[in-house]
């Protein structure tokens, strides 16, 4: 997991020192570095990793895992079923919906994606997610 | 004295023998029955928010209050400077005769006094006395419990708390002296065939032709510079003691990166509200912090720690500071929701208001406190939404 999330890490670091001309970086190709980061850690540890699905991240966004405390069985729990939707955290603090098109700066900030993968992933699936997971997860916000 | 020479105040005629006589005299000047009825407004209205109303009622307790302080102001002035049965002179009775008409009384035996007999009299002044001292409790509780008012700059919580107990104990000893009075007045006029109570509201009774003539004219226009240039000091007095910061209230801003990372899904709780070991505690174990992971860089929360330990409870000296920290449930150290004083100030408020979406739940101090995120929860500031009332 460690070599693994390291490997994500400067495989986007990399992406974004090299997708722009040096000036600020578009929130979508910010997006994009984080995509393509996540992709190459999913084919180093998958040789048959055939890119990312908007389904299958629907279906993770969606699904019961079971493992979790009572208040927070899915994504979904505090999200709502649909990301186009504003979610509310169990504290009742609004949170702004996950698909891209109605919050642009989604998934533009590295750490920030890292930190609540890592956060919500345990809290909802009790483990951390692969690269591929993650990917789904974005390319899923990405369609909507 | 009124059993000096002259005795105004003093009747002849004996009680059991009234003669009625067609003519009245007017006794109580209109300052002794604007006084008297307006204090009687202040007065139930300041009881009835004290002790039956919601805590956000306090605002209209302030008020009554006030106007209480500023009646007993003005009889005080009017004591002095009135004229006839209005002025303090005119029914302050030495105490030996305060005891024969109490002897009397027992017996049925009391006789007829124009203005006040000398019991009556002697409740005049006990009762203010005793709204004197519940004003300056209830300022004194102001200002030490909610920390507001001229005394917050200077009073402790704990006097505040203290002293509110004392406020409590002289307003439910006024309710005992009310009782008496209304007794009393109930025995006179039945006694002298009296209606007293029309008479506190056309100023007029039965004259006697045996009572001299009142001493004393009143003299308004002093009065009524006293007044005015004792109510605008007192007034400038109060706003500039009411200016000065709060002793032990927190007012600066909160630390950027706390405000960011724990406002990211909760309302932000101001460090005073729990003591150290409770923020420490909650620093220790962000991986299961209230069933969700919330773990943070080892930097950031080494930074957390340094601030919320500095400016935790302890540090402060507001009502929720104080109380909060000193009910910490030793197995639940970490929620507010679970300290003694918090159950008991919400024990009345049904779990479906926490639990409705507009509040979202008993963590979510914002959807009733307004100024929850200063920590200030001032009285005046709680309000449930209105579809849960």
């Amino acid at each position: 997991m460690i070599s693994c999330s390291r490997a994500t890490a400067i495989a986007v670091i990399f992406t974004m020192v090299t997708a722009g001309p040096g000036g600020a970086q578009s929130l979508p190709s910010a997006r994009k570095a984080i995509l393509d980061g996540y992709a190459a850690a999913a084919k180093q540890s998958d040789p048959g990793f055939h890119g990312f699905s908007a389904a299958a991240g629907q279906a993770f966004f969606l699904a019961h895992p079971g493992v979790s405390q009572p208040e927070t069985p899915s994504c979904s729990a505090c999200h709502t079923t649909s990301p186009l939707n504003a979610g509310r955290t169990r504290a009742g603090k609004d949170i702004a919906p996950m698909a891209v098109s109605r919050t642009p700066n989604r998934f533009t900030d590295f750490t920030k994606v890292e930190r609540w993968f890592t956060r919500n992933c345990r809290t909802v699936y009790g483990r951390l997610c692969t690269p591929q997971e993650k990917g789904n997860f974005i390319t899923f916000m990405e369609s909507l | 004295m009124a059993d000096s020479v002259g005795r105004p105040n003093h009747v002849k005629t004996a009680a059991s023998s009234p003669e009625p006589s067609p003519h009245t005299r007017k006794v109580w000047d209109f300052g002794v029955r604007g006084f008297h009825w307006l204090l009687v407004v202040a007065v139930v209205t300041a009881g009835l928010t004290g002790f039956f109303g919601a805590r956000n009622a306090l605002d209209i307790h302030l008020i009554a209050g006030t106007a209480i302080a500023a009646l007993v102001g003005f009889r005080v002035v009017w004591g002095v400077l009135g004229g006839g049965f209005a002025r303090f002179s005119s029914f302050l009775f030495a105490p030996a005769t305060i005891i024969a008409y109490a002897r009397g009384l027992l017996r049925g035996t009391t006789r007829r006094y124009l203005g006040h007999n000398p019991l009556g009299g002697l409740m005049v002044f006990a009762l203010l006395a005793v709204l004197t001292l519940i004003v300056v409790s209830g300022v004194i509780a102001l200002g030490g419990q909610d920390k507001q008012g001229p005394l917050a700059f200077v009073t402790p919580f704990a006097v505040g708390w203290f002293v509110r107990g004392v406020h409590k104990l002289l307003a439910l000893m006024l309710v005992g002296m009310v009782a008496a009075h209304l007794a009393g007045v109930l025995y006179e006029s039945r006694h002298e065939n009296e209606n007293l109570t029309a008479a506190m509201l056309t100023g007029r009774k039965r004259d006697e032709p045996g009572v001299a003539a009142q001493t004393g004219q009143g003299s308004w226009r002093l009065a009524s510079i006293l007044l005015l240039l004792g109510g605008v000091g007192i007034t400038a007095g109060t706003i500039g003691l009411t200016a000065r910061p709060a002793l032990g209230v927190p007012t600066g801003p909160l630390d950027g990166a706390y405000a960011r990372e724990c406002g990211a899904c909760h309302m932000v709780y101001h460090p005073s509200l729990m003591p150290a070991s409770s923020w420490q505690a909650i620093l220790a174990d962000l991986g299961h912090h209230f069933g969700e992971d919330a773990s943070l860089d080892p930097a950031i929360t080494e930074q957390l720690r340094t601030y919320l330990t500095a400016n935790a409870a302890e540090r402060w000296d507001t009502l929720p500071a104080v109380k909060f920290r000193q009910s910490i449930d030793p197995k639940d150290s970490v929620r507010i929701d679970a300290t003694g004083f918090w159950r008991r100030i919400h024990h009345n408020i049904p779990d479906a208001t926490f639990t409705n979406r507009l509040v979202g739940g008993r963590g979510n101090c914002s959807a009733c406190h307004s100024d929850a995120a200063a920590a200030r929860f001032a009285p005046q500031n709680i309000e449930i939404p209105e579809e849960l009332q």
